[in-house]
């Protein structure tokens, strides 16, 4: 019985573990529709609200938010984008680091939360950076020029929030 | 590493850009959600018989949503003599209905709807349900955001009820006004940023105009405005307002204003 219960705890972590597999440990997220520095306050305090936050640094002139999150979070881009809405503002560029175990990318082909665009097969393994394309995760104009670019991805122009278009940059 | 990148530092602010805190109007954007804002005008009016008063209008903002705040003020003043005396409080509320945000700029739309009350006797054909008259406002607001200069305009309805308790509002006089703004503001210092704790400063100007709808009378002020954001969670404005143009009766167009503000930022958690 007692073997059993270890067993179990042992499929348990495993299973946790992969789902965990594509851990966002940082995002850089550009905000629009502000200039001063009293806006990227109010980004900021948004972000320090979260337990999830490790840090926040901020480039003040680009109205750039370089987020670090805790290990073991489960935090989707549409936690942190819903954080700069709050505030007020929008979000125009959405850059994540996932953390993955030898992911074979495949274009078109979701992976739990997130769809690989405009990328070649290939086999992934440790920090990786991508690009978040889905609407709302980059400015309006960026968007429209995208939704033509992209109309082949049948996913992608929708407001999803259940599969984000990545893309390795 | 860049100096350009920087620290984590946990004051408090207001999130609308600095450029468009206005000193007399308020912008389309809102407060960020769960925040809590103290405000006080401190206003110092020429009176026409050479008299200096002091308006004392103390404000509580509260950011509901990111699309929804609401204000309560209360008014209070000297202008009668034997000190100051509470005349009366509103109830503000306003949505911003549409945003269009890009990097650096936006362009913003708001409705927004006051109702107040008022002891004071009606003293002025100028229609004011900010510390004169009960009754209520409700208007639209454009603002627009371009790097460091913004622009806002606004147009209202404003209607005088009767005053509190039983100060009948004159029938000579018009009860009811169309108000229209055109508000711009420059961030002038710094030129780049380098910390939250930088000084901003920002200039102003506003125009504010009212014509009272039955008797076509109107008036137009100006008014000038420095405006110091300190450590990125303070506010403190310096203002003029000077009357331009004027064909009705008002007792007290032109003074100082001085107005602070803070914000305390995430007092309500989710």
């Amino acid at each position: 019985m007692k073997s059993i219960k270890i067993l179990l705890g042992i499929l348990f972590i495993t299973i946790t573990s992969t789902t965990q597999s594509q851990q966002i440990i940082k995002a850089e997220i550009m905000a629009t529709g502000l200039t001063c520095s009293m806006c990227s306050n109010a980004i900021n305090k948004q972000f320090k609200s979260m337990a999830e936050v490790e840090s926040v640094n901020i480039d003040l002139n680009k109205n750039l938010f370089i987020v670090t999150l805790k290990k073991d979070n489960r935090l989707t881009p549409n936690d942190l984008k819903a954080k700069v809405e709050k505030a007020g503002f929008f979000v125009g560029s959405f850059v994540a680091y996932l953390n993955v175990d030898n992911m074979a990318v495949v274009d078109n082909k979701q992976v739990d939360d997130f769809v690989f665009i405009d990328t070649k097969p290939q086999t992934v393994n440790g920090i990786v950076k991508v690009k978040v394309l889905n609407k709302g995760y980059v400015t309006t104009k960026e968007y429209k020029k995208l939704q033509k670019t992209y109309v082949k991805y049948s996913s992608y122009s929708k407001d999803n929030n259940k599969a984000f278009h990545i893309k390795l940059v | 590493m860049k100096i350009k990148i920087l620290f984590i530092i946990l004051f408090f602010t207001t999130n609308i850009n600095a450029q468009e805190l206005f000193v007399i109007t308020e912008p389309a954007s809102n407060m960020p959600s769960n925040s809590i804002g103290v405000r006080t005008m401190n206003s110092f009016m020429y009176e026409n018989n050479g008299t200096l008063n002091y308006h004392l209008m103390p404000e509580l903002m509260w950011g509901i949503s990111q699309k929804w705040m609401m204000h309560l003020q209360s008014f209070h003043s000297n202008r009668v003599g034997g000190g100051l005396k509470t005349e009366g409080g509103s109830v503000y509320a306003k949505y911003r209905f549409y945003s269009v945000d890009d990097i650096h700029s936006h362009f913003r739309m708001a409705a927004y709807g006051r109702y107040s009350i008022n002891n004071a006797d009606i003293h002025q054909d100028e229609v004011e349900t900010m510390g004169h008259n009960t009754g209520f406002e409700t208007g639209l607001i454009a603002t627009k955001l371009q790097n460091k200069v913004a622009i806002s305009a606004s147009t209202s309805y404003e209607r005088a009820l009767d005053n509190l308790p039983n100060y009948k509002f004159p029938t000579t006089q018009s009860h009811h006004a169309i108000n229209y703004t055109i508000s711009i503001g420059k961030l002038v210092y710094p030129k780049i940023y380098n910390s939250l704790n930088q000084t901003n400063i920002n200039v102003m100007c506003e125009f504010l105009g009212q014509t009272l709808n039955p008797n076509g009378r109107s008036y137009l002020d100006v008014v000038p405005s420095i405006q110091f954001i300190i450590r990125s969670q303070a506010r403190i404005d310096f203002a003029y307002r000077k009357q331009l143009y004027n064909s009705m009766l008002r007792t007290a167009p032109n003074g100082f204003m001085i107005k602070f503000e803070y914000t305390f930022f995430n007092v309500f958690k989710k």
